[in-house]
């Protein structure tokens, strides 16, 4: 099987994590998780590069972080969890628009696949 | 679960040890041990489970860009190079601690012996005055001999005070577990030598007004209560001392939970409260002791004072974990 390749990928993590974060507020594990899952296991992202991620995009003010409980009662291990901000959700669409315009452009060279 | 904390220990032995590098490291751990705990929910092995998360980790130097540390990364590669911080290991963790305790004993010891000097005195007043003040001076010297001797005891153990040292995770993990059985221990012997400072001025009650026995017997309580509490403070303060080392600018070993560092407190009230809790003490100490001018019984404010501390700070606390 193909593997995806870090270097292709790279400049699309921060859409992809913020694309988890648009519809709730999450923890490390739980979008690292969400991002296997939503790929179908094709996409396993590297802790340090989901750790960096949220370093870069919370000084960028793309996310912001807080503390809280998995558990609403309280009972749960305490995590640093991620929100995302207005100019987070302003920087995902130019992101998607983004892409469109790329995929659009590699199409094109890629279509017939070589035969 | 070890094996990856060592991993990660590993990885980040280069690092400074910022706050920056501690959060990182916190929270990779997390990531880590909620992974691990999902693969063995799972039913997974714990070896391919550990193997998972680790092969999964990634690359610390990509994060050192990020996190604006490439810099550092080379200069704490260059200063251990240059001055190589000693490793502590888990025999010699331990061989200091048990050389702790020795010295702690002899210490304790001392200032029990500087105490009930006095009580000599007394005790033989009636019997032999000259022979209770030879007895008041071989106690001081005694006191004062053991005191010098358990500052020789750990003459080996001086290099932790000037040179860098460290310890790794299992060695840390095992001190903590020490530190954690000693806990009873240490509070037995305080709560124990508090009550004896307290208690002391009792025989008195009882004694006639003749009696050499009962204030003799004063000193002996006190002296022996404060050698429970010392014995009790500078064997804790060894594990202490051991779990501090790799703090200051120094790579680190230790795991700060998230938002768990600093104590916090329930309000700005109880925050005041708690700072200004000693200052209040000693105004109380000193206006109680002037007016009554009983100097020899008021110093009790101070035992008392250090015990409802305790309780006031756990109150003033907010709750966390």
């Amino acid at each position: 099987m193909v593997e995806i390749s870090s270097d292709v990928i790279r400049g699309y993590n921060d859409t992809i994590i913020l694309s988890i974060l648009m519809k709730e507020p999450s923890y490390g594990y739980g979008i690292s998780r969400q991002i296997k899952e939503i790929s179908d296991g094709k996409y396993a992202i590297k802790e340090t590069t989901l750790y960096s991620a949220f370093t870069r995009m919370e000084k960028n003010r793309y996310i912001e972080s807080f503390i809280a409980d998995e558990d609403p009662k309280g009972n749960g291990k305490k995590r640093t969890y991620y929100r995302i901000t207005d100019e987070g959700k302003a920087y995902y669409g130019t992101k998607c628009e983004e892409w469109d315009v790329t995929r659009e452009v590699i199409e094109k060279f890629i279509a017939d696949k070589g035969e | 679960m070890e094996t990856i904390k060592n991993y990660l220990e590993t990885m980040f032995a280069s690092l400074p040890n910022t706050a920056e590098v501690r959060k990182a490291k916190a929270e990779l751990l997390q990531m880590m041990e909620d992974k691990y705990n999902e693969l063995i929910s799972e039913g997974q092995s714990e070896n391919t489970a550990v193997g998972t998360v680790i092969s999964e980790f990634g690359n610390l130097d990509e994060l050192a860009d990020d996190l604006g540390l490439s810099k550092e990364v080379e200069e704490t590669r260059a200063k251990e190079s240059e001055v190589p911080r000693r490793q502590i290991s888990m025999d010699e963790a331990m061989a200091y601690l048990a050389n702790n305790t020795k010295k702690s004993i002899f210490r304790a010891i001392g200032v029990m012996c500087c105490i009930i000097a006095v009580g000599w005195t007394i005790l033989f007043s009636g019997i032999s005055p000259v022979g209770g003040v030879c007895l008041m001076f071989v106690s001081i010297a005694a006191g004062v001999g053991f005191i010098v001797y358990s500052n020789f005891v750990d003459a080996d153990w001086k290099f932790m005070n000037t040179e860098l040292c460290r310890v790794d995770m299992a060695t840390a993990a095992a001190v903590k577990e020490r530190k954690r059985s000693f806990e009873s221990v240490r509070a037995l012997c305080v709560t124990l030598g508090v009550v004896l400072c307290i208690i002391c001025w009792v025989p008195n009650l009882f004694a006639g007004r003749i009696s050499t026995f009962a204030p003799a017997l004063m000193f002996f309580l006190v002296g022996f209560g404060v050698l429970l509490i010392v014995y009790a403070s500078n064997v804790y303060g060894g594990f202490e001392k051991l779990l501090q080392i790799n703090d200051i600018n120094v790579p680190g070993a230790s795991y700060d939970a998230p938002g768990n560092a600093p104590v916090k407190y329930k309000s700005k009230a109880a925050e005041t409260v708690v700072a200004i809790y000693w200052p209040l003490v000693t105004c109380a100490y000193l206006i109680v002791s002037f007016l009554t001018f009983h100097w020899e019984l008021t110093w009790i404010i101070w035992p008392i004072a250090a015990v409802l501390r305790t309780v006031v700070v756990i109150n003033c606390r907010a709750d966390e974990e």
